[in-house]
C-alpha cells in the first residue's frame, strides 16, 4: 500500500501547490472571461468578449504583429545561435586548452541579463539618437538624426525583435553544443582524407547533425516571445501592441468592461501556448532531441 | 595560405565584440556621462552624479535589491521543499497518471504565468494578498518551480537506490541517508535549480506589479521609470546595477558549490 500512494504523496505538495496557484488562476480567469462574477453579481456564462474580440480589427492587428515578432526574433536567434555554436565547436576541434570554456561562458553572459536591461541595451544602441547613429554621423554617413531608421518603439517591432535575437542567441547556442560536441575529431580527419575542407565539412556533417535540436531550440524561442511581455511593453508602441501587452492595456484601463476582454486574450494565448508547446514536445521525443543518439 | 585557426578566432572575437562587447559600451558611457549630444561618439563630460544618485539611501535602491533578494530567496527556498520530494517520485517511480503529473508541474514553462496572475488577481484581492510581500512569492512560485524540478530529476537520474541501500545496510537511518548519500549527490542539480529560480524570480515585472501593486519595490519596479523616458544616465547606473545583482548571484552559486567539493576532496584526501 505505502508503495503505491507513495509516488503521489510526494509529489502532492508540488502539485498540489501549481494546481492551486497556476491552474486556479488559470480557471479563475476563464471563469471571468466568460462574464461570471458572482462579487459583482454576475452568474451567468456568455461568449460577449470572445465575440467582441473577434470583431475588432486591433485584436488581429495584435496577433499578426505578435506572430512576425515572434518568428523573426526567433529565425535571427537561431542564426546568431547556430553561428556561435558552431566557432566555438571548430575552436574546440583546433585548439587543446581550455579556453574554450572561457569563450564558452563569455557568450552565455546574455542569457543572465535580466529582459528590462536587454530592452535598454537595445534602446540605446538603436535608438535614432542612439550609439550606432552616433558613430555613423561621426564616420560622415548619415547628415541627420532622422537619416537613421526608426528602430526602437516603431509600428514594425524591430526594437522587440533586435532584443530578443541577441538575448536569445545564447540560448539557442547552449541548446546545440552538447549536439555538436559529439561529433567525433576523427569524423574531422575522415573528412579531411577525403579532401573536405572546413567549409564542407560544416555542410555535409555539421549541419545535419545539428538540424534536429536546431529546429527545436528555435521553437522553443518562438514560444517564449509570443507570450513574453516586458521588453514589448518597453520597446514596442501602444497601437498595434503584442497580445500579451494589449492584454495588460485593457485590464489596467480603469473600466471593469474591460477586463472579461483582457482575460480573454490571455486565454486565448494559454491555448495558442499550448497549443505550441505540444508541438515542440512532439518533434522533440520524436527525433529523440533530449536524448540523442548512441 | 591564411591559417584556419586564425580566421576562426578573428570569426569568433568578431562575434564576441558584436554580441557581449559592444552591446555594453553604451550603457557604461551613459551611466558616467554629463550631457552626450548627438553625434558625438564620447559623451561631453563626464561624471559620477548618475552613480552617487543611485546608491545614495535615498533613491530607495538598496531596500529594492533587499525585497528582491528577500523575494528570490524565499521563493528558491519553498521550491526546494517541494522540487525534492516531487523530483523522486517522478525518476524513481512509474506509477498511474504520471505524464499528467509532470504536464501540471512543467505547464507554467509553456503557458505564460502572467496569465493565470492575471486571473487569480481578484482573489487575491479579496485574501489581502495584493501589495504584500506573501503575496508577490505566491506570484513567483509558478514561474519557477518547474525549473526547479526538472534540474533536481537531472541529478536523480544518476543516482542509484543501490547506494541508499547500502547505507542502509550499514545501519543508516533515513535522515542520515538523505544527509550524508542523496543530498551531496543532489546539491549540483540543486545549485543549477536555485540558480535559474533566482534569476527568473529577479527579473520579473509584470507579475511583481500586478500583485505588488506598486508597493513592494523589487528592483525591475523601481527601474521601469527611469529606462522608459527618465535620466539616461540613471537609467543606465540602475540598469548596470541590476544586472550586476543578477550575475553576481549565479557567480556566488557557483563558487559556493566549488569550494563545497574542494573542501571535500580536501576532507577526503585527509580522512
Amino acid at each position: 500500500m505505502w508503495q503505491k500512494t507513495r509516488p503521489y504523496l510526494l509529489l502532492l505538495p508540488a502539485i498540489g501547490t501549481i494546481v492551486l496557484l497556476f491552474f486556479g488562476g488559470l480557471f479563475d480567469g476563464l471563469l471571468k472571461s466568460l462574464g461570471y462574477f458572482p462579487a459583482i453579481g454576475e452568474t451567468r456564462f456568455e461568449m460577449t468578449a470572445y465575440t467582441n474580440l473577434f470583431q475588432s480589427s486591433e485584436f488581429w492587428e495584435s496577433l499578426i504583429l505578435t506572430i512576425r515578432v515572434a518568428a523573426l526574433s526567433s529565425i535571427f536567434a537561431a542564426v546568431l545561435g547556430a553561428a556561435i555554436a558552431v566557432s566555438l565547436f571548430m575552436l574546440k576541434e583546433s585548439s587543446k586548452s581550455g579556453a574554450s570554456q572561457v569563450w564558452h561562458r563569455l557568450f552565455q553572459l546574455p542569457l543572465t541579463i535580466p529582459h528590462l536591461v536587454g530592452g535598454y541595451i537595445i534602446v540605446l544602441l538603436f535608438m535614432q539618437s542612439g550609439f550606432l547613429s552616433k558613430i555613423l554621423a561621426s564616420a560622415g554617413l548619415i547628415d541627420e538624426i532622422t537619416d537613421f531608421p526608426v528602430l526602437v518603439n516603431d509600428p514594425f517591432g524591430w526594437g522587440i525583435i533586435l532584443t530578443y535575437a541577441w538575448k536569445e542567441a545564447p540560448f539557442v547556442s547552449l541548446m546545440i553544443y552538447p549536439v555538436l560536441s559529439r561529433i567525433h575529431r576523427s569524423w574531422r580527419d575522415v573528412a579531411r582524407v577525403y579532401g573536405a575542407g572546413s567549409w564542407n565539412f560544416i555542410r555535409e556533417i555539421v549541419l545535419p547533425v545539428m538540424l534536429p535540436a536546431w529546429t527545436i531550440a528555435t521553437f522553443i524561442v518562438f514560444v517564449f516571445t509570443f507570450s513574453a511581455f516586458e521588453v514589448p511593453f518597453l520597446l514596442g508602441v501602444t497601437y498595434p501592441s503584442m497580445l500579451p501587452v494589449y492584454s495588460y492595456q485593457l485590464y489596467t484601463s480603469g473600466t471593469l468592461a474591460d477586463r472579461p476582454e483582457a482575460l480573454a486574450v490571455n486565454i486565448i494565448l494559454a491555448a495558442l501556448t499550448i497549443l505550441l508547446g505540444l508541438v515542440v514536445y512532439y518533434f522533440s521525443k520524436r527525433w529523440n532531441v533530449l536524448k540523442g543518439w548512441d | 595560405m591564411r591559417s584556419p585557426r586564425r580566421l576562426l578566432n578573428s570569426i569568433l572575437f568578431l562575434l564576441l565584440f558584436i554580441v557581449i562587447g559592444l552591446p555594453f559600451v553604451p550603457l557604461i558611457l551613459s551611466s558616467v556621462s554629463f550631457g552626450w549630444q548627438w553625434p558625438n561618439v564620447l559623451p561631453d563630460s563626464f561624471s559620477f552624479r548618475a552613480w552617487e544618485y543611485v546608491l545614495a539611501d535615498s533613491s530607495g535602491t538598496w531596500s529594492a535589491v533587499g525585497t528582491s533578494l528577500l523575494v528570490a530567496f524565499i521563493v528558491t527556498a519553498v521550491n526546494l521543499l517541494l522540487a525534492v520530494p516531487a523530483a523522486n517520485a517522478l525518476v524513481r517511480n512509474s506509477f498511474r497518471g504520471k505524464w499528467l503529473m509532470e504536464a501540471i508541474i512543467f505547464a507554467p514553462i509553456v503557458i505564460p504565468p502572467f496569465v493565470a496572475v492575471m486571473g487569480i488577481h481578484l482573489t487575491f484581492l479579496r485574501l489581502g494578498l495584493t501589495e504584500t510581500i506573501l503575496g508577490v512569492v505566491l506570484a513567483h512560485i509558478s514561474p519557477t518551480l518547474p525549473y526547479m524540478v526538472r534540474a533536481i530529476m537531472i541529478s536523480y537520474n544518476t543516482l542509484s537506490v543501490d547506494w541508499e541501500n547500502q547505507a542502509r545496510m550499514l545501519g543508516a537511518g533515513p535522515i542520515s541517508r538523505f544527509v550524508h548519500v542523496v543530498l551531496p549527490h543532489l546539491l549540483p542539480g540543486i545549485a543549477a535549480g536555485a540558480s535559474l529560480s533566482i534569476l527568473i524570480s529577479l527579473s520579473q515585472y509584470l507579475i511583481t506589479f500586478i500583485i505588488g501593486s506598486g508597493q513592494v519595490v523589487t528592483l525591475p519596479i523601481l527601474l521601469f521609470p527611469f529606462i522608459s523616458g527618465g535620466d539616461p544616465a540613471i537609467a543606465s547606473a540602475f540598469s548596470l546595477l541590476y544586472a550586476g545583482i543578477a550575475v553576481l548571484t549565479l557567480l556566488g552559486m557557483d563558487l559556493a558549490l566549488k569550494k563545497y567539493y574542494q573542501n571535500k576532496k580536501a576532507a577526503t584526501a585527509k580522512g
